[in-house]
């Protein structure tokens, strides 16, 4: 399987949560995977102006060359993306938005319907499956926990993704392997 | 009342939700003894401490924004992360949210609402509570009577809003009208949107016959 992480740490100096990343995506390399960590801060991202250029201009791809492009190229073409962030008021990294803002163009801007409600219509063929890692701040609680549960379930869903798990850096390696269903 | 309005759409002046949230404000000034100020996001990208430190001294603060994978979008989230460093200073504006999406249902809105009354707390600031409404995108194919309906329920959400100082439920909830559709219902307004909002703007593009392009595999 191939896997993209997408590294939202926006913190230098959290050592923690990008060793974490590290460990997990070693162990997936160990286990006969290809994994390959992008991390967001290092990279040039700008935010999404609206102009959906993406879907009715140059469909399929974004108008502003930085990396989020390049981003969401190798995000189509994984097995499973890792989105992983620390929680920042109880939500992804604004880097990670940010570059999740930008992957847009891999959906169509045509509407269907999808579980009774209305959706965007995919553009592939096939979308890689998900999996989230959060780590968690310290006022984060249960009600945060599910908060942003469904906000990632919401945004999957419109991406026309899989969402297979949602870990966090307090559980053990061995914990999110197993949640990820990784042997 | 003393209010800001920070419009936190990518796509500034030229928005849906400054639009929408025109008929709001509307009424809100109506009465006179209310002031209103209003600040673009997009304006302040490189000086997003300058903008916390301008909306901190109001006494209330609405922030409006599109719906983008189904919460805030980057750039507002990278301003809210500047704003709650301001979160122990002793003036802080009691804050609501205007939100938009371009789907026909407020259905989808209701995610992020939760979460923004959730994380207001976390901002130590008083939530004054999130004004919701879905079919924000393509306002000039949608039927006449339905935007009607909106801008009249939006300005009598602010003319409410600039008397009571609160967000008033009744009005919300007629406002977020549809909350959901029905199958035939969504049967019915898909073909239309597709052929005369997306097809059209592809066609105008030059861009139809890529419209189903998919270029990265």
């Amino acid at each position: 399987m191939k896997y993209l992480i997408l590294n939202g740490n926006p913190n230098d100096e959290n050592h923690h949560f990008d060793d974490f990343l590290v460990n997990f995506s070693e162990e997936l390399n160990k286990r006969g995977n290809n994994s390959k960590i992008v991390t967001l801060r290092s990279r040039k991202i700008a935010s999404c102006t609206g102009c959906f250029k993406c879907w009715i201009k140059t469909p399929g791809e974004c108008v502003i060359a930085d990396d989020a492009r390049e981003i969401a190229r190798e995000y189509i073409n994984a097995d499973m993306v890792i989105l992983s962030s620390p929680l920042i008021l109880g939500y992804f990294s604004a880097l990670m938005k940010k570059t999740l803002d930008r992957s847009i163009p891999v959906i169509h801007p045509h509407l269907e319907e999808v579980d009774g409600e209305v959706h965007h219509r995919k553009r592939y063929d096939s979308y890689p499956s998900a999996g989230i890692i959060l780590e968690k701040e310290a006022d984060t609680d249960e009600e945060d926990i599910d908060i942003a549960k469904d906000l990632f379930e919401r945004m999957c869903l419109n991406m026309r993704t899989d969402l297979k798990f949602i870990a966090y850096t307090d559980q053990s390696l061995e914990e999110v392997l197993n949640a990820a269903d990784i042997s | 009342m003393q209010l800001i309005f920070l419009n936190a759409s990518p796509r500034g002046k030229n928005s849906n939700t400054d639009i929408m949230m025109g008929h709001f404000l509307k009424g809100f000034l109506e009465n006179e003894e209310n002031s209103l100020e209003t600040f673009y996001l997009v304006k302040y990208r490189k000086n997003l401490e300058e903008l916390a430190r301008e909306v901190l001294k109001s006494e209330a603060l609405i922030i409006g924004f599109p719906l983008y994978a189904d919460s805030v979008p980057g750039s507002l989230k990278e301003f809210l992360e500047v704003f709650a460093r301001f979160k122990e200073e002793e003036t802080k504006p009691a804050v609501g949210y205007f939100s938009q999406c371009g789907f026909p249902e407020t259905h989808h809105l209701r995610f992020v609402e939760r979460y923004l009354e959730k994380m207001t707390g976390k901002l130590n600031c008083t939530y004054l509570g999130s004004i919701m409404k879905g079919g924000g995108e393509g306002q000039h194919i949608q039927p006449a009577p339905f935007m009607e309906k909106t801008f009249y329920l939006l300005h009598k959400s602010g003319k409410d809003f600039g008397t009571t100082g609160t967000l008033n439920f009744d009005i919300l909830q007629k406002l977020a009208r549809p909350e959901t559709l029905s199958h035939d219902q969504i049967k019915g307004i898909i073909p239309y949107v597709n052929e005369k909002l997306w097809d059209k703007w592809l066609e105008e593009n030059g861009a139809l016959d890529k419209s189903f392009d998919a270029p990265y595999k």
